[in-house]
């Protein structure tokens, strides 16, 4: 169907001048990559690869030198262990808590029986509009330690103990967590629901004639043709979950959590590429991150096979 | 039948709104007790932590009235980032929507390879290459300008992710037809494709205003000048390990919460009007 | 439905572009603005002089900016033949320094003078340090100021920064509480009477002694840095030195007052945290030990126990020991990116060295002047909001102590260090009641 018409095209536009070839269909793709092309070299090749270069050299004013693998054998160091862990850990989670909840949640709010659908999408959105500087104040104040802190407070008076929230590293972590599902949640929402409006009424309606009931529905048809969404959606959270930092360092004021429960990757690159002015070594940990993100998305690739699913 | 339909689901409906109530509380939760703090003096967040007693003799606009005193810089700061916004979120759509569409709807070499740069980009936190960065942002002369700000990170592969997963799931008969009308590739993009996704802009553009008001780390190293700044920016230099300002970084932080309220519900309609747009493809 | 939108989006296309239209025009428009833009710090001081150097200055800090815009103007009056028009930036205290050290990385970008906190200052000095030597403006000087405070900014002779303060330590008690246990503060003179009458603050008003900080290394590097030895975090040489004597002393003593209640952890973990400030602000503990420029957490963010508080010096580890040390600071330098360094040199130099730039940080500061000469003046004991906090014997108290004041030692590790005590070794210690020793053998280890 699709190749006699694109001979056509050729022939109608192909032959009169230059111009015309810029506006051929083999060549148009590559003007409209273009944008990403020049922005990729200059923004990022660039400072990726000094970077790269940066983590072999001991980078000292006046007299940086190469010191081979010296940053990485530095990096084999326990601190180093836990930053990995707790963003492994960090990641997984958000994982786990942001992708299937705010899909059920879009779904719902897409159902016909749903009433304020408006307001609800606008309400759960609100947290995104804060800035990590403002919400992370806000959280550190709520989970404070004191009895009179909102946190201690509220579970007090459901006859439990009053409690360190970022003194321990699991209630430290559920703190991070709850910040970071009052940010995300309405996001990923918003993801979701972008895609559902995609699912035309018809495929529903077909399936309630023969039969399926809401799970069915949901599982069967809302949930496949949201592939690509979900996929969207579960990259950028592997990314973020990787990359967050802020978060940490605004719940704990600092970069100081005790015993590192709240060190992530990020937070030591920062530590010791930059409160420690050691670049080189931060430029390893930058690496070392990158190694690990790349092997996931390879993976990750591969598993949902994000290139075949054309056609 | 709607009726029926409706009687059937009534418990459901009860649970459904039961459920977002809550959901609606948790998220509104913090928010307003940081605007009920705006209207208190900072001392009293000092004195009792955050709560949501509204003591009638606290109550107060001096928070307010500072920020807006001709000695504090936030309005400034407040044109800087609404300008900034704006191009940004202008030039950031309309390039990264070129370069998504293109992988999604075109077979050329290096399309693949394309797309793997992109998730890369997207894997690298700034962090690891703010140095080289830095240098960069010297020797272009982008620094203390907000061209600084906005060039390094407008072709976006976020939205460049986003935009060819929702075209990719754009049905193509559209593009032949085109074809076969005579509209030229970059006509089908401009008249038939943006139409069709205007979904995604709208979410798109909601989020790219988001992350650009937001934005935190870049602006940072590339401005200097305080009449330069953007409001994160400023409001984080009110915080100092000597101290922090609450007067103005808590009115100053519900204050900015304000226009990107505006930009989403704005687009939060078109979003739905688009819905029905998609809806006449069928 | 759809032309409302359209309308509503062309009318904030045209709000926009007004508002660009304010604010792109800078040349023309930033000697407008510059009275509600930027702090005065732009330096309208000397507008109609037309040779004025052009000088700009980073902090973190709005009040030194303020100091020198002042500072910049006193100047500017004295000095009509060489005028200076200052341009001063605040930015997020971890990134003006995160930027400084790129640009000085980088060799380009940085401004002729900035301010780096101290535990910062460290990275600065690391091979070539890429700031200007101000021997030839502290030299001269030398005799009449607290050296200790000099040397923690110097690398191999040269001295690369000028503090706002001495820092000199003191005690902080709140004589409300003390006056109900029947304590007086006059009669702690070592730590031992401190931990004898913090019980008897405890039996009697069920109130802790102090706080001890958990994730700052402020409590104990004072407690440290007061004993004679020459060693503190760091050994005099410049290695780690948390295993060390006089670390270990300090830490089994603060655990044990831990573990009788006579001490408690600090809400939040610092003296800087909110929780602390609302929790000591409504007598939560009776005394506390920090800088003198902690003087100003007390005015601005307990103002509840104004009139309550005494400063007196701190408790020596044995009788006729020192009962100070000079802690916390932040240097101004001048880096070598700077195009008129003499004139930034001179500037500085009266500004910060000079009698009248010393009595200036108290005034305009509320900090212990670099210049124990100036202690006496009369100015020194003007009412201002500290002396109404504190009463007016807060000078009395320093010059008590002028010859007490122990120096610390600042190297490369000091950033690890640091970060080591914040993290691990007072968290391990304080709250988790591990073995000191162990703890401190541990976390000194891993920083080789």
């Amino acid at each position: 169907m699709s190749k006699p018409n694109v001979t056509r095209v050729k022939q109608t536009s192909g032959s009169t001048s230059i111009s015309s070839l810029l506006y051929s269909q083999k060549i148009a793709p590559y003007v409209f990559v273009l944008p990403f092309i020049i922005s990729f070299s200059v923004f990022f090749a660039y400072p990726v690869v000094s970077a790269f270069i940066m983590s072999f050299q001991e980078i000292v004013p006046g007299s940086s030198k190469f010191i081979g693998f010296d940053n990485y054998k530095e990096l084999w160091n326990p601190t180093f262990f836990k930053a990995i862990k707790n963003s492994t850990v960090y990641t997984a989670l958000t994982l786990l808590l942001l992708i299937p909840i705010p899909l059920v949640l879009a779904a719902f709010l897409n159902s016909k029986v749903m009433i304020f659908k408006n307001f609800f999408r606008s309400t759960l959105f609100i947290p995104a509009l804060t800035s990590v500087v403002v919400a992370g104040t806000i959280f550190r104040l709520a989970f404070g330690e004191l009895d009179g802190s909102l946190m201690n407070t509220f579970i007090t008076a459901l006859g439990l103990e009053k409690q360190r929230w970022l003194g321990d590293r699991w209630l430290g972590l559920m703190t991070l967590l709850i910040l970071a599902c009052w940010r995300w949640m309405g996001i990923n929402m918003l993801y979701f629901m972008a895609g559902l409006q995609n699912i035309s009424k018809e495929v529903y309606e077909s399936a309630e004639i023969d039969g399926a009931n809401t799970w069915k529905k949901f599982t069967n048809i809302t949930v496949p043709l949201l592939k690509p969404i979900t996929i969207y959606v579960f990259t950028i959270s592997i990314y973020g979950g990787y990359a967050m930092f802020t978060e940490s360092y605004m719940l704990w004021s600092g970069n100081r959590s005790p015993k590192d429960i709240g060190l992530t990757m990020v937070g030591y690159l920062y530590r010791s590429g930059w409160e420690q002015n050691n670049l080189g070594l931060g430029a390893a940990v930058g690496i070392v991150l990158l190694a690990i993100t790349f092997i996931i998305t390879f993976v990750q690739l591969n598993l949902f096979g994000l290139f075949k699913k054309e056609e | 039948m709607k009726t029926a339909e409706e009687t059937k689901w009534s418990l459901n409906r009860v649970l459904l709104l039961l459920l977002f109530t809550a959901l609606a509380i948790f998220a509104l939760f913090p928010i307003i007790t940081l605007a009920i703090a705006s209207f208190k003096p900072a001392q009293e967040l000092l004195r009792n932590g955050l709560n949501l007693s509204l003591d009638k003799e606290l109550l107060t606009l001096s928070n307010y009235t500072n920020l807006f005193s001709p000695k504090e810089n936030y309005v400034t700061w407040y044109k800087n980032s609404v300008l900034i916004t704006f191009t940004f979120t202008v030039l950031c759509l309309l390039l990264s929507s070129m370069v998504g569409y293109a992988l999604a709807v075109y077979k050329f070499r290096f399309r693949n390879f394309l797309f793997v740069l992109v998730l890369i980009i997207m894997a690298v936190p700034l962090e690891i290459i703010m140095l080289p960065m830095y240098k960069l942002a010297i020797s272009f002369h982008l620094i203390n300008n907000m061209w600084g700000v906005i060039l390094p990170f407008v072709v976006a592969p976020l939205p460049i992710f986003f935009f060819r997963q929702y075209a990719g799931g754009l049905p193509r008969d559209f593009l032949d037809a085109a074809r076969v009308d005579g509209c030229t590739e970059y006509g089908i993009f401009f008249k038939i494709m943006m139409p069709l996704m205007a979904p995604a802009f709208s979410s798109m553009a909601i989020l790219q205003a988001l992350a650009s008001w937001n934005n935190f780390l870049w602006p940072l190293i590339v401005l200097n000048s305080t009449n330069k700044l953007t409001i994160p920016i400023g409001l984080s230099t009110l915080l100092t390990p000597y101290g922090n300002n609450y007067k103005i970084l808590i009115a100053g932080s519900v204050f900015a919460i304000i226009p990107v309220l505006i930009v989403f519900v704005f687009f939060q309609k078109y979003f739905i009007e688009g819905m029905t747009a998609g809806g006449v493809k069928g | 439905m759809r032309k409302k939108s359209l309308s509503l989006l062309s009318v904030s296309l045209v709000m926009t572009l007004a508002l660009s239209a304010c604010g792109g025009n800078n040349a023309n428009n930033t000697a407008n603005n510059a009275g509600k833009a930027t702090n005065e710090g732009s330096g309208n001081t000397a507008p109609t002089t037309a040779k004025a150097t052009k000088v700009e200055f980073w902090t973190f800090q709005q009040l030194h900016a303020e100091f020198y815009t002042e500072m910049v103007k006193r100047w500017n009056a004295a000095n009509p033949d060489k005028t200076i028009e200052l341009v001063a930036n605040v930015s997020p205290y971890d990134d003006v320094h995160n930027k400084l050290l790129v640009a000085l990385q980088s060799g380009s970008g940085a401004p002729d003078f900035a301010d780096i906190e101290i535990s910062k200052f460290p990275n600065y000095i690391k091979g070539e340090p890429q700031l200007l030597p101000l021997n030839d403006i502290i030299d001269p000087e030398l005799d009449n100021l607290v050296k200790a405070r000099f040397d923690i900014y110097a690398k191999e002779g040269n001295y690369y920064g000028i503090d706002y303060h001495v820092g000199a330590s003191v005690i902080y008690y709140n004589k409300e509480i003390l006056d109900k246990a029947g304590v007086n503060a006059d009669d702690i003179k070592t730590w031992d009477d401190f931990a004898k009458a913090g019980k008897v603050v405890l039996d009697k008003t069920g109130i802790p002694m102090t706080t001890l900080e958990t994730s700052e290394q402020w409590s104990m590097w004072l407690q440290t840095a007061q004993l004679p030895s020459k060693d503190d975090l760091l050994k005099a040489d410049g290695t780690p030195n948390l295993d060390g004597p006089e670390v270990t002393q300090v830490m089994k003593w603060q655990q044990e007052q831990m573990k009788s209640g006579v001490a408690v952890g600090a809400p939040g973990g610092f003296h800087h945290a909110e929780e602390y400030f609302g929790f000591m602000g409504k007598g939560g503990a009776a005394s506390v030990w920090m800088p003198l420029w902690y003087m100003g957490r007390f005015t601005d963010s307990m103002p509840d126990l104004k009139g309550k508080m005494v400063i007196r010096p701190m408790p020596a580890w044995s009788a006729g020991e020192p009962r100070s040390a000079g802690m916390g600071g932040t240097a101004t330098v001048i880096t070598n990116q700077t195009k008129s360094e003499d004139i930034v040199k001179q500037f500085l130099s009266f500004a910060k060295l000079s009698k009248e730039g010393s009595l200036a940080t108290w005034t305009i500061l509320g900090f212990d002047p670099l210049r124990s000469d100036v202690w006496n003046d009369p100015a020194m004991k003007a009412t201002n909001k500290f002396t109404e906090y504190f009463g007016s014997n807060i000078f009395d108290v320093l010059t008590e102590v002028k010859d007490e004041i122990e120096g610390i030692n600042i190297g490369e590790k000091t950033p690890q260090v640091i970060d080591a005590i914040k993290t691990q070794s007072n968290v391990r210690i304080l709250l988790d009641n591990e073995d000191t020793e162990k703890v401190l053998k541990d976390v000194n280890s891993g920083l080789k």
